[in-house]
């Protein structure tokens, strides 16, 4: 008994630890963003943004295909097809979509983003900085945060766009709804705040990842193994994040654009 | 000229072949892969179940004004598609980001030319072990996952929605080729996953730039492999009409 | 173990870093690989020491091809080179002394010799109290003492050491070329370094510059801009 009292104290002393290395993170960001490096906030755009794109249109087809089946079995088995487009829609711009893709944008760009900071800490090189009186936030840290939270934003959109014509798609191949009869459904019962409040989340998770595997990169320890748990509890760390912020936003999402 | 996961697989079979594996290292992949990912998986598909029973409410609402009828249907999508994929996606996540990054950063350090230079090789000693860790840790991870999705399912019906849970966890669609047909998804992956995350951390040349492409290349090639595998199984079967 | 290395090129993806370079190494043999940084010493040494496969020409062990040696082969022979890395390489989820071993236990060296041999090499270099330590609790020093006492426990014919001084003070620098020293005597040695290193008897000097060989012979000091005596 005492032994799991103490685990679970050690389990909430880890967590609260890791918050607050993550609010700090957070705030010298924010300060430190009007004096950004552009050229660092550039090829951030590129490394966690432009080259990610492939990836989530991955994503966007997992989605689409997932997603119509599972309706599907609903359309199917009780014969209400003209609200598929409408359930479908619903799921990808709502929950399905922004989930998935904040999860794997946590594997893709949180990882890296992790790993790279690990690296250079491990090097000296985040002291280097310092030694020359260069604060890491604005040359470094901040055009990172910046890149990732929006890209994501972008991406989401994107993701989320492709993900519904994929909709169209397959309920078309796989069930036989005519794409017509699909989008119109859709239209009829979707509107600007579904997506909106969607890619809105994705924001969010965006910023969750950025700010997570900052804090977890720059206190990776020891060198390659450091760099790969460091990587890896990026990822994992990341992903309680997003599904902690999806609990709290949903509601907030849902009463504020339903108004 | 970089080596893919398929000419990795097979120098790593012929490198075991020739030196064996070491049974220590193996279990150590097992705990870094299995244990330490079944926090995020069993969170996550929790999560996705509660969500998925969700959206199937607001359908169900509109369509048969009945939840329950759903829940036999929902649990064979689980068990089929849509718990190995999601957990294969996680898994390629967590642990290929991990194999990758790790990797990557002993072959810039020159560790893994120092591993050949202790009459060690990096397919056997560092490749294979991971192999075997990953197949063992990921099927069990999808068998988690999965009830963790299937379970939440029926709570978040019984006590959010107030109809009848178990239906969530009624297996009356469920036969042999559902089960088959889960598992095989869950063991390409597992199979894939470090393979991929492996050839690309192993390449890695240079500095911390190098570190972070590797482990992001890693973690796409092993994640859009899983989705191509596990779709590719769900054709298999959708051709052979079970 | 005789080296040849016959107008031997690497290619690091577009950019060349070595280029039609030829020389040979005999048994014995000390020598100074001098030349400015990424002039291609370590891809030499790593060419050497059959890590790294030249993009064009041969390298020869004992008069025989490497790329023509099977995986066994080439296993058997690159059993008695070491090599101490510029990032000192070592294993960091191992102990200092786990890391010592591990080239014994890959050899099937016994389990009670390989404790004693490695003991004894940690000793040598002075890190018998940090042996089970882990390589990042270890000062720059320590730990190139460390590989030093990795490369050593297999009782290498040959030994390389890539830039062993990088970023070592001067009193550092100085205890690791006596301990160079007294390690090389009846072995081939292989030091590279941007300037020649304090203290170590050196008869041969290789100055590479952007990939070629300069120079091959005597102590050439003047080559590389620094002063005799000095």
């Amino acid at each position: 008994m005492s032994a799991v009292l103490a685990a679970l104290g050690r389990g909430t002393l880890a967590a609260a630890r890791a918050a607050g290395q993550s609010a700090l993170v957070l705030g010298r960001t924010l300060r430190a963003a009007p004096r950004m490096n552009r050229r660092e906030l550039l090829r951030a755009f590129g490394h966690f943004g432009w080259e990610s794109l492939g990836i989530c249109l991955w994503v966007a087809v997992v989605i689409g295909v997932m997603v119509v089946v599972q309706s599907g079995l609903y359309a199917n088995r009780f014969g209400a097809r003209m609200a598929l487009g409408w359930a479908s829609g619903f799921a990808v711009t709502w929950e399905f979509g922004p989930l998935l893709l904040g999860v794997v944008l946590a594997a893709r760009v949180g990882a890296r983003n992790a790993a790279e900071l690990a690296v250079l800490k491990a090097g000296g090189q985040l002291e280097g900085l310092s030694g020359i009186s260069l604060d890491p936030y604005p040359v470094l840290l901040a055009p990172r945060w910046v890149a990732i939270t929006a890209s994501t934003g972008m991406l989401a959109s994107v993701t989320l766009l492709v993900a519904v014509c994929m909709e169209v798609v397959s309920a078309w191949a796989s069930l036989g709804v005519p794409p017509r009869v699909f989008t119109g459904s859709m239209a009829d019962a979707l509107g600007w705040q579904d997506v909106l409040g969607g890619t809105t989340k994705a924001l969010f998770f965006g910023a969750a990842v950025a700010t997570v595997s900052t804090a977890v990169g720059l206190r990776a320890s020891g060198g390659a193994r450091g760099v790969g748990l460091a990587a890896a509890s990026a990822v994992v760390r990341s992903s309680f994040a997003i599904f902690g912020l999806d609990l709290l936003l949903t509601p907030v999402l849902a009463a504020g654009l339903s108004r | 000229m970089i080596p893919g996961p398929f000419t990795t697989a097979v120098r790593t079979a012929q490198a075991v072949a020739r030196r064996g594996l070491s049974a220590r290292d193996c279990l150590e992949q097992v705990h870094d892969q299995g244990n330490r990912t079944v926090a995020l998986v069993v969170t996550a598909l929790s999560f996705f179940g509660a969500v998925m029973v969700t959206i199937a409410y607001a359908q169900a609402r509109k369509i048969t004004g009945n939840l329950a009828t759903v829940g036999p249907p929902y649990l064979e999508l689980l068990v089929r598609d849509f718990g190995p994929l999601t957990c294969a996606l996680l898994a390629a996540a967590r642990c290929g980001a991990a194999s990758a990054a790790e990797l990557s950063a002993m072959a810039v350090n020159e560790q893994v030319e120092a591993l050949e230079l202790c009459n060690g090789d990096p397919y056997s000693d560092l490749v294979a072990p991971r192999f075997v860790g990953a197949l063992v840790a990921v099927p069990l991870l999808c068998i988690l996952g999965t009830s963790a999705a299937a379970v939440s399912a029926a709570l978040t019906a019984r006590y959010v929605f107030l109809t009848d849970g178990m239906a969530f966890l009624d297996p009356r669609f469920i036969d042999g080729w559902d089960l088959l047909s889960g598992g095989l998804k869950a063991l390409l992956a597992a199979a894939w996953i470090p393979l991929a995350a492996s050839s690309r951390g192993l390449a890695a040349r240079g500095g911390s730039a190098a570190v972070g492409e590797a482990t992001t290349d890693g973690v796409v090639v092993a994640c859009v492999g899983s989705i191509v595998l596990v779709a590719a199984v769900g054709l298999l079967f959708q051709l052979l009409g079970v | 173990m005789r080296m040849d290395c016959e107008r031997v090129g690497v290619l690091h993806g577009p950019a060349r870093a070595l280029a039609e370079v030829s020389l040979s190494l005999a048994p014995g043999e000390h020598v100074l690989l001098c030349g400015p940084a990424g002039s291609g010493k370590t891809t030499l040494l790593k060419v050497l020491a059959g890590l790294l496969r030249p993009t064009s020409g041969a390298v020869r062990w004992d008069g025989e091809d490497v790329a023509h040696l099977d995986e066994a082969g080439r296993r058997r022979r690159q059993a008695s080179l070491g090599m101490v890395f510029q990032t000192d390489a070592l294993f960091d989820s191992r102990t200092v002394l786990e890391n010592v071993l591990l080239p014994l236990h890959n050899r099937g060296v016994g389990r009670e010799e390989a404790r004693a041999r490695a003991e004894a090499a940690l000793e040598a270099v002075g890190l018998l109290q940090a042996a089970r330590m882990r390589p990042e609790a270890l000062s720059g020093g320590m730990r190139k003492r460390a590989g030093i006492a990795r490369a050593l426990v297999v009782a290498p014919e040959v030994l390389f050491a890539d830039d062993p001084l990088a970023g070592q003070d001067p009193a550092t620098a100085r205890a690791l070329c006596e301990l160079l020293d007294r390690q090389a005597a009846g072995r081939t040695l292989v030091v590279s370094s941007p300037e020649p290193p304090p203290v170590l008897t050196i008869q041969r000097w290789w100055v590479v510059d952007g990939g070629r060989l300069v120079h091959d012979g005597p102590p050439a000091p003047a080559l590389i801009g620094v002063e005799e005596g000095t």
